[in-house]
């Protein structure tokens, strides 16, 4: 299907000749994303424009003209998730890039972001006031506004929790192009709450695993930014080597090491409760392998990762803890003390680590995990800390039965990062596999989800139409409220409804 | 020999994480120096970017996508400044680079491209030797009385176009710095165009004509080292040439060097003094093509196996051992300079956008990416901005004209030959 | 008496009523809103009872008010088209307390003290708000986002997962506590509130009964701190408090944290009304910034150490003279201040927002710690136009979240009984709130009229906010007439 020639020219005289293009190659790049490449977009084809509007009108304007003549739409930054592939030939990829721009109110600790701002961005200029924001597993590269509509986890979650916590007043731009202000942006002309007033429609807008697009566009957001240290962090290197040097007085990392996991699972519920450290994660050992690898490459990593078979144990635990000195230096000297009586008490021991980071605070090594496979798929889930090790060694388990193809990570369970001071956890599954085994990584993780509703566990990026009937039919609501919104269903159809790519 | 099927898997590989859009996070000051990929800030379609090339080659290949006025413009704006490729490096075993330019030479095999300016060009070199088109018989005609060139000598200087007939200074300022550490050096009257004008535009075939007449021009001399100041010429002889013999550089039968890497050298041993005071507040521009890129090539010739493993292994050139230090080493001993860096630099250098010719079709986009390095230097708080590479010189020269912000333009040379010689001699 | 006979069948007869005097009893409250009479009050004992009835409701198009404190402040349990009362007391249980992942599963009945007695035998603490009345329900505080006097958590309310009735009568439970076999036999545990589809809870939390009735929610909890150290920090000008306040917010010093002017703080420290008032308020200074300092469960004596340290580093920096750690006027308070305000107002003793006058009306909004004078200045130049005593207002400033934002609550005291000081004060409050909101103040929590004032002013938010309704309570049964619906 085609776009009709009068829908194209009024949305050309929106934002600009320059800014919109039906040329082959360029709607050629706009069929694929990124993360679940090959699993999430199989029925992806290239879609008709793509577009790049300037500003929120220019957003809603687009949508209007969407919905008027019943075209699909499918908003996109960085792009770099499979989700938002098109699935209709008819579809207008809009590309948010050139709406970069942010505020930070540093008085009030929140910043601003239109969707075109990366986390690298806003880190950059956060750490020269004394603040830091929270960067996303997915690496600093990803748009700030995008990740805090999808699950926002990473390492730097320990005291700050998920996304959902984290995303202030918003404009949002409705699937019908209505435009729709939460928290303090409803009533005045400020962004430095989120709730409602009354009941919070920010729950319309992301649920437990994002939407893809499929609820309309938000347009701007503001974002927590948290407090942090005076000191610098130092860069230093030529890349790939490239590395902060911590001042370490206020930052030191620690390595914790159990003989088992219940024990580190112990202790990281009690270093939630005394309510230490900054980062506290429990490392899966391939991570270490891939970071010794880095700069040497995938061979590299691939005959000392066959030599690790020999000495891996599945149930040790490795935790890495970051403390900082918010306070001052000598919280920083507290909370070692606190860490070695902990991790002691629960049959661990601890050393200080190297007082370098290049994963968290700019996460610039984020990618590298595709060392160990041209292609990644994780299985997630953010729920309890205990929730984490059941459904980790149930993933491990069933991984065997795909193994090879998919890259022996030797019955390992996956990594744990909790949140909120352990008040929850996220449990990542590593299942590496190469560009041709995709459909391999689908059917493990459809497997894994089949695994979750027998056992009771919460997925994160749950496939309704799987889980729906199972879980109070929440997916029929889910119809209602996308069908209410987007009456003309031209939002990223069919999110959030169901996902392009039959569940995965 | 380098051709776009040989990297079919870089291309599949790619996650599409747009990381090769940043510099290295790591190393980000600003939100307003973040970014790297000239083409994508300019024009932010996601087919003007890595990713985007590189699922358009797969289209090519697979015969699902045509050369489209849009992708041959991002194609032929791409200024091939590397960027792209060794940040994906960083964390990854792609070869990026390569199927950018590999794709463009797949344009021209089709018929697509290069541009008629391109074209011109090949035209020009392939009758006068030079991208000018300039009579042949001119090329040495910047040598003057006063320097000294040897008749027979290990090494030779390879002027290259722009500094034989346009930036006549520089060469100049090469030789004296030549002749002022007694370095004895030969000419050649058979210097012909490197050939970085059709390499980088993708017309391979011309290239490999040039490329065959100077190894040969070079196996004549007796020369075993080639020297130069411009940052192409080093780069596509250090690394192409190689290349398109299926050689690795140090197989090679004679050494490439930069002058700035030499000039370091005397400088670190005493043998060139730096004594007058240079008095000026400036920043050190990093050419693509003497940072990032300058890197030996390793020839491969393997498969790819499951998981990116590589059959034979491979040697990865990440840009971490390009010409960084060299060139900041040497202005930093210089008296009276007051030395600031950019925020992008070293190997997070933003292009200033002469590369791959892109100034021949598409100069208000070239002007466009110099005046943003300009801007960055300017927020460094520089009065002027060195590099060591007469392209890059060139173009920041005439983004500063337009600009007309007074900003000054130097290559490197220029500055140390006004530090070691008597007063007002900038090779003029 | 159909629907009351149906009634009776569901909960039994003698939990169900229409005497008028039992239904007085819910037609007004503390809040300054109309007397709206009921027609019934039904006081189901589980979630089927629930269910049942709001089936019963939609049948009839009888609207169902819920409530679940044994006192109201902000009218919105008064039933403004009549209806049945569901009145939750009766499900009081604390279900579980979780102490691995500091979770409590608490029924709607469940008071604060219920709720903090229980968890001190686990060395917890429910994060509550400032000296609750004792017959309120903890849940329904965790609904209404009520604030929190511990702002150093990133995050500025507990609630996680919950289990409610929808206003079809459909059972739902959001969050991870939807899985299959929640609680005793799934593999997750209810701490994770986002889904499923969307985020429910969200739309749970401020909706004053609008949009179902939740018949028990996981919320945190939090260690309880056994060493403390108080400070009683005084202060003429209330910027200055505001900065310090950001001061030490941002270098995460201090476990409660809150600011009282002399009015509120006389009135929670008062013993004897009304002989001990004045003279209580006339020895405190205009302001006092109250931060407790805790130590945690391991080296409680190190952590107050550090932070004690950095606060008088803070407070040099701040040319803030005092750092006094206890109050003159009552010796050994810091002891036991601590404990007073970690658990809500003693049963028995006169509610310390009734004691001055009988009654107040709290204005409350959400604001930058920056803009609280500017508010104060406003909100005291309405007081006067009134004839209001600018001595009698009570401001309490609570930050929330490291000092992002603020709750910023101004109470009016007044005398119910007196029909002019009611008008007087409708009048201020009104006035009041329609000045602060045209100046950027944010009713997260909108009652009574100010609802009306927010929700015309956001007119967007609350046409999806009626679609949204309209789509789970198509026969508008619940609370109808609350908010915007």
């Amino acid at each position: 299907m085609s776009i009709p020639k009068e829908a194209y020219e009024a949305l050309q005289s929106i934002v600009g000749s320059e800014w919109i293009s039906d040329d082959p190659a360029i709607c050629n790049a706009d069929t694929r994303g990124g993360a679940g490449a090959g699993i999430r977009d199989l029925n992806a084809v290239r879609p008709r424009c793509s577009i790049q509007p300037g500003s929120a009108e220019e957003v809603r304007e687009v949508v209007k003209i969407a919905n008027r003549y019943g075209l699909p739409y499918i908003p996109t930054s960085t792009f770099y998730t499979a989700e938002c592939a098109p699935n209709r030939d008819n579809t207008i990829m809009m590309d948010l890039k050139r709406m970069d721009k942010f505020e930070i109110n540093e008085k009030d600790m929140y910043a601003v972001v239109e969707p075109g701002v990366s986390f690298s961005m806003l880190q950059a200029e956060l750490f020269k006031r004394g603040l830091f924001t929270f960067v996303p597993g997915s690496g600093s590269q990803c748009s700030v506004l995008a990740n805090h509509l999808y699950c926002g986890d990473a390492a730097l979650g320990w005291r700050q929790g998920l996304a959902y916590r984290r995303i202030l007043a918003v404009e949002w731009v409705l699937p019908d192009g209505e435009i729709l202000k939460l928290g303090t942006r409803s009533t005045s002309d400020d962004f430095f709450w989120g709730e409602g007033p009354g009941p919070d429609l920010r729950g319309l807008m992301r649920g437990n695993r994002g939407f893809s697009g499929g609820m309309g566009i938000v347009t701007k957001m503001a974002v927590k930014i948290f407090p942090f240290i005076p000191e610098k962090l130092v860069p230093q290197g030529i890349g790939p080597h490239t590395t902060f040097q911590l001042p370490e007085k206020r930052l030191k990392w620690y390595n914790g090491r159990f003989s088992s996991l219940e024990q580190l699972i112990d202790a990281v519920y009690e270093l939630g409760k005394c309510e230490i450290g900054l980062v506290v994660f429990h490392v899966d050992p391939i991570f270490g392998y891939v970071a010794r690898a880095r700069g040497k490459g995938a061979n590299v990593f691939w005959e000392e990762w066959t030599k690790a078979k020999e000495t891996i144990d599945v149930n040790q635990g490795w935790l890495r803890i970051l403390l900082c000195g918010f306070t001052s230096e000598k919280q920083l000297a507290y909370e070692e003390k606190v860490l070695e009586d902990i991790i002691t008490a629960h049959g661990g021991t601890v050393r200080p680590s190297r007082h370098l980071d290049e994963t968290n605070f700019q996460s610039a090594d984020a990618i590298s995990a595709n060392f160990a496979g041209r292609r990644f798929l994780s299985v997630l889930y953010f729920e309890s800390v205990d929730h984490a090790l059941k459904v980790g060694r149930d993933g491990a388990e069933l991984k065997k039965k795909y193994v090879p193809p998919l890259a022996d990570t030797y019955g390992l369970p996956g990594w744990y990062v909790p949140y909120d001071f352990a008040h929850s956890c996220k449990e990542e599954s590593l299942n590496y596999g190469d560009v041709d085994d995709v459909a391999i990584l689908g059917a493990l993780y459809r497997e894994c989800r089949e695994n979750d509703l027998k056992i009771g566990a919460y997925p994160f990026g749950e496939d309704p139409n799987l889980f729906g009937p199972k879980w109070y039919n929440f997916h029929e609501k889910l119809k209602a409220i996308k069908e209410l919104l987007d009456p003309n269903n031209v939002s990223n159809p069919p999110q959030p409804v169901s996902r392009p790519s039959g569940g995965v | 020999m380098f051709r776009l099927e040989d990297y079919v898997e870089d291309a599949r590989g790619c996650p599409r994480c747009s990381n090769c859009k940043f510099i290295e996070h790591i190393w980000v000051k600003s939100a307003r120096f973040a970014r790297q990929c000239p083409i994508n800030v300019r024009y932010k379609f996601n087919l003007y970017s890595a990713p985007g090339l590189l699922h358009s080659a797969l289209g090519v290949l697979s015969n699902e996508l045509e050369f489209s006025p849009k992708l041959m413009d991002a194609l032929y704006k791409c200024t091939l400044c590397g960027a792209c490729d060794i940040r994906c490096k960083r964390n990854l075993d792609l070869e990026i680079l390569a199927v950018i330019e590999t794709l463009k030479a797949r344009s021209v095999e089709m018929g697509k491209g290069p541009a008629p300016e391109h074209k011109a060009v090949a035209e020009k070199i392939k009758k006068s030797n030079n991208r000018y088109g300039s009579p042949h018989g001119n090329r040495l005609k910047w040598i003057t009385d006063d320097i000294k060139i040897a008749t027979k000598g290990k090494m030779l200087y390879f002027v290259g176009c722009r500094s034989s007939y346009v930036h006549t200074k520089i060469a100049r300022a090469t030789a004296k710095m030549l002749n002022n550490s007694s370095t004895d050096f030969v000419v050649s009257e058979e210097e012909s165009c490197c050939g970085y004008p059709l390499y980088s535009t993708g017309q391979f075939d011309a290239f490999q004509k040039q490329m065959e007449h100077n190894i040969e021009m070079v196996k004549k001399s007796g020369a075993k080292i080639v020297i130069m100041n411009c940052a192409e010429c080093y780069k596509t002889w250090k690394v192409d040439y190689p290349k398109f013999l299926s050689k690795s550089t140090d197989d090679m039968e004679f050494k490439v060097l930069h002058i700035a890497e030499y000039l370091e050298e005397l400088v670190k041993s005493g043998n060139l003094k730096l004594e007058n005071r240079v008095n000026i507040k400036a920043t050190y521009h990093d050419p693509c093509n003497l940072g990032r890129l300058s890197e030996p090539w390793y020839h491969w010739e393997g498969v790819h196996k499951h998981f990116g493993v590589l059959e034979p292994p491979k040697t990865w050139r990440r840009g971490d051992k390009g010409i960084y230090e060299q060139p900041r080493d040497i202005l930093k001993r210089i008296p009276g300079i007051e030395f600031v860096e950019m925020e992008r630099a070293r190997d997070n250098s933003w292009c200033c956008g002469a590369g791959a010719e892109v100034q021949d079709t598409f100069k208000d986009f070239a002007l466009w990416t110099a005046s943003e390095r300009l801007e960055e230097a300017k927020a460094a708080g520089a009065e002027a901005i060195i590099s060591c590479c007469p392209a890059c010189e060139e173009l920041l020269s005439e983004a500063v004209n337009a600009s007309k912000d007074g900003m000054k333009v130097y290559d490197m040379v220029e500055i140390v030959l006004q530090a070691v010689s008597p007063k007002n001699d900038s090779g003029a | 008496m159909q629907i009351k006979r149906e009634l009776s069948r569901i909960v039994g007869a003698e939990n169900v009523t229409n005497e008028p005097e039992r239904l007085r009893a819910y037609a007004k409250d503390y809040s300054l809103g109309e007397v709206r009479l009921p027609n019934y009050v039904a006081e189901p004992k589980g979630v089927e009872e629930i269910q049942e009835i709001i089936k019963l409701a939609n049948r009839n198009r009888i609207p169902v008010v819920t409530c679940s404190s044994g006192i109201h402040f902000y009218g919105n349990t008064i039933p403004s088209q009549g209806g049945i009362i569901l009145d939750l007391r009766r499900m009081n249980k604390i279900l579980n307390i979780d102490e691995r992942n500091r979770v409590v599963m608490i029924e709607p009945g469940v008071t604060w003290g219920q709720l903090q007695d229980e968890l001190e035998g686990h060395e917890a603490m429910a994060l509550i708000p400032l000296l609750p009345h004792p017959l309120k329900s903890a849940l329904t505080s965790h609904l209404e986002r009520e604030p929190m006097l511990v702002p150093k958590f990133e995050y500025a309310d507990a609630l996680l997962t919950t289990e409610v009735v929808l206003p079809s009568g459909e059972l739902f439970r959001t969050g991870s506590a939807c899985v299959p076999g929640f609680p005793n036999e799934s593999a997750a545990d209810g701490v994770n509130p986002e889904g499923p589809g969307i985020d429910w809870w969200r739309l749970l939390q401020g909706a004053q009964g609008t949009m179902g009735v939740v018949t028990w929610a996981n919320v945190k909890f939090e260690y309880k701190p056994k060493m403390n150290m108080s400070f009683f920090i005084p202060f003429k000008n209330l910027n200055d408090a505001a900065e310090l306040i950001y001061r030490t917010q941002r270098r995460m010093i201090g476990h409660e944290c809150l600011l009282l002017n002399n009015t509120v703080l006389a009135a929670i420290l008062t013993g004897k009304w009304p002989e001990e008032y004045e003279a209580m308020k006339g020895t405190l200074p205009p302001w006092t910034l109250i931060i407790i300092l805790s130590g945690g469960p391991r080296r409680p004596e190190e952590k107050i150490a550090y932070e004690e340290e950095a606060l008088r580093e803070i407070a040099i920096e701040s040319f803030v003279p005092d750092l006094p750690t206890s109050l003159a006027s009552i010796p050994g308070l810091e002891k036991n201040f601590p404990e007073l305000i970690r658990k809500p107002w003693p049963k028995g003793k006169t509610y310390w927002k009734f004691g001055y006058k009988g009654s107040c009306q709290d204005l409350f909004f959400i604001t930058s710690l920056s803009r609280t004078s500017e508010f104060t200045r406003a909100i005291s130049a309405i007081a006067s136009k009134y004839g209001y005593p600018l001595a009698d207002i009570g401001i309490y400033i609570q930050p929330l979240e490291n000092g992002r934002v603020c709750h910023y609550e101004c109470s009016f005291y007044y005398n119910p009984s007196e029909p002019r000081d009611v008008d007087k004060i409708r009048n201020l409050f009104a006035e009041a709130a329609k000045t602060v909101l045209n100046m950027g103040a944010f009713f997260s929590r909108p009652y009574g009229p100010i609802a009306d004032m927010v929700y015309e002013r956001a007119a967007n938010y609350t046409l999806v906010l009626k679609k949204i309704k309209g789509l789970l309570d198509p026969n508008n049964i619940m609370s109808p007439g609350r908010l915007c619906f």
